[in-house]
């Protein structure tokens, strides 16, 4: 651009130099007129340089106004530049000619001077609104470029979040896993997740994101974090939904939900509790190919409603089992007549699908509902994530007890028993059998005699897992919250006659345990204990 | 829970075998203070068929021996099994009650 403003340059042709006289004596005041005599001298004009606007006679010796037209548009250099018939032709299919060939305007001689004056103004106001119009277009283009390099980078973070490197846990025999997300969108709001919890917890969890692109894929990973960090020390799904869900709805102005399964699975035993928030059913697949919809369902989605309890079921996976988790891409996959992939087709899938592992599992899946879709466009991200039970365990020597009692003293001496019938039959050590009777009665007594204000109508859980290596034993009550481990220890240098026993019983669990914990669940306190069962257990 | 009770000279002798716990205690509670009321002075419990001790089977043992220590009586533990004795390890009961590894260790003491 040149800082002088210079006046607009118009480009008259004609081959009547007193025609060229009458529009230079209209236009000179606000425009440098050039003149051309001819077609073949107007090219070569505007060639060298172009004008910003062309008066164009129609009948010329030699080349015509519409073939001098025709030659301008066809070339892009000079295609924008508004060419004006400027003749005496009057027939009304002329005009229609001359428009038809791209002209601007249409102006018959004899020239009016304010109506030549006025079109060129309008004609060439309007071309640089064009300019102008382009410059933005190109600018936006630009814009759009980058923002697509940028979901592009948001699809690559995104993806990066969810554990991607398979084998996941290479030096895990007790099961196989693998999971794929094939996204709609450059960025979309599903996403599945994956950690051990401790040395005998796995956590699965797969999600969907209501909306696709950035506002889904944001809530997706602030939906996976806070899964993640809600079930570091939370051993209850429903805890963790819960908990999650609160944190959710709290703070959430574009009201955006997730669905979501979430499993916590003991691989040395297959038994896993779930909590389903809205989310498709998985499919247990068992070895011989029967198959096991857990279809309970244990609250709404995630995200709507703040202060809502979520509950949980259990399971339990033998070895050679599946556990098979997706989102409803694979089920709302659409071929290209529009029809559903379908919960049938993949029960159907599923009965006979390969077991051999989790990979060929989800492979075969995905490629069954590609097949299905024969190149339809996806219309939903695709999640599949596959848990494979390899062990579960060592024959004989591993195996769990779960009972449930009425709070009530009378019901101890019952959980003994069978406790001490659980020992034998696990072949536990004596002195390990004889431990856990003593923690249970302990830790009942405790609950039973402190930890209600009335007990009868409440129920108390316990559960014993016992594997080659340890043992395990969990009580859980509804009782008033209260961590018995963060009692003062009592003094037992103290003589017969100085001595109290309130707090003795805590001690001796805490001292012949290996490790202690206290965690408050969904309403339940949680007591976990574990016994190694090395040499000093024996 | 059994509790066996014999006499060996002025010595009552309790044979305890099962559990002694939160279900058992207030019965072997019964069964001692039943002894000490009719006026045995001296009593030897035995767990050598004892399986485990819980506390609130020591709050029987530490009210027992208060109650005979001022009357000028004695109470005796043989028999503990490794549980029981790590029990009474942490509990410091093997520091303020007399233990003893067998009955015939016991009595000779008595």
């Amino acid at each position: 651009m040149t800082e002088i403003k210079q006046k607009p340059v118009v480009l008259a042709v004609d081959d009547t130099p007193e025609n060229l006289d009458v529009v230079k004596g209209i236009l000179a005041r606000d425009y440098t007129v050039k003149a051309a005599i001819n077609g073949q001298m107007a090219l070569k004009i505007v060639e060298k340089a172009p004008p910003d606007l062309i008066l164009l006679d129609i009948m010329m010796p030699g080349l015509s106004g519409y073939e001098v037209c025709e030659q301008l548009k066809a070339n892009p250099a000079t295609r924008d530049i508004p060419v004006i018939f400027l003749t005496a032709m009057e027939q009304t299919t002329d005009e229609a000619k001359g428009f038809g060939l791209g002209a601007a305007d249409y102006i018959t001689k004899p020239v009016n001077p304010p109506i030549l004056e006025a079109r060129v103004k309008t004609h060439l106001a309007l071309k640089q609104s064009m300019d102008e119009l382009q410059a933005a277009f190109g600018i936006i283009k630009q814009q759009k470029d980058r923002m697509q390099e940028e979901l592009n980078v948001g699809h690559t973070i995104q993806m990066s979040m969810l554990p991607q490197a398979f084998p996941a846990f290479p030096d895990r025999t007790e099961f196989d896993l693998h999971a794929l997300l094939k996204p709609a969108r450059e960025v979309g709001g599903d996403f599945y997740d994956f950690f051990l919890l401790d040395d005998d917890r796995i956590c699965l969890v797969v999600g969907d994101v209501s909306g696709k692109g950035v506002p889904a894929a944001l809530f997706m990973a602030v939906s996976q974090t806070m899964i993640k960090t809600a079930a570091k020390g939370d051993a209850s799904p429903a805890s963790i939904v819960t908990r999650v869900n609160d944190a959710l709805s709290a703070d959430n102005p574009t009201s955006m939900f997730v669905t979501l399964f979430l499993a916590i699975l003991d691989f040395h035993s297959g038994c896993f509790s779930y909590c389903n928030a809205g989310h498709n059913p998985p499919y247990i697949v068992h070895a011989d190919g029967g198959l096991i919809c857990l279809n309970q369902r244990h609250g709404v989605v995630m995200g709507a409603m703040e202060g809502l309890a979520y509950g949980e079921s259990e399971g339990k996976l033998q070895e050679g089992d599946a556990l098979f988790m997706f989102t409803d891409g694979v089920t709302e996959a659409m071929d290209t007549e529009g029809q559903l992939y379908g919960e049938a087709r993949l029960e159907q899938l599923l009965e006979g699908v390969d077991r051999s592992g989790a990979k060929p599992l989800t492979g075969a899946v995905l490629g069954s509902v590609e097949r299905f879709a024969q190149g339809a466009e996806q219309s939903d991200d695709i999640t599949i994530l596959a848990y494979c039970a390899r062990q579960s365990g060592e024959a004989g020597s591993r195996d769990s007890l779960d009972l449930t009692i009425d709070a009530d003293l009378a019901r101890i001496a019952e959980v003994l028993e069978k406790a001490q019938a659980f020992a034998d039959q696990a072949k536990l050590p004596t002195g390990v059998g004889q431990k856990m009777g003593m923690i249970l009665d302990e830790l009942l007594n405790n609950s039973i005699s402190y930890g209600f204000e009335d007990p009868s109508g409440h129920e108390i859980d316990i559960h014993i897992h016992a594997d080659s290596s340890r043992l395990t034993l969990k009580v859980s009550d509804e009782g008033i919250p209260f961590n018995p481990f963060t009692l003062n220890r009592p003094d037992t240098s103290l003589s017969i006659n100085e001595r109290e026993i309130g707090g003795l019983g805590v001690m001796l669990v805490k001292e012949m345990t290996d490790k202690q914990g206290y965690e408050r669940l969904s309403g339940h306190n949680v007591i976990t204990l574990t016994i190694e069962l090395n040499q000093n257990n024996q | 829970m059994k509790i066996d009770i014999s006499e060996s000279g002025d010595v009552r002798v309790l044979a305890f075998e099962g559990n002694l716990d939160t279900s058992t205690s207030p019965e072997a509670e019964t069964r001692i203070n039943e002894l000490i009321d009719g006026g045995a002075s001296k009593l030897l419990i035995n767990f050598t068929q004892l399986n485990f001790i819980a506390s609130s089977g020591l709050r029987v043992l530490l009210a027992t021996a208060k109650k005979l220590g001022p009357a000028g009586g004695t109470l005796g533990i043989c028999g503990l099994n490794p549980t029981v004795q790590e029990v009474f390890d942490i509990s410091g009961f093997g520091t303020i009650l007399n233990v003893f590894e067998t009955e015939d260790e016991a009595l000779s003491a008595f």
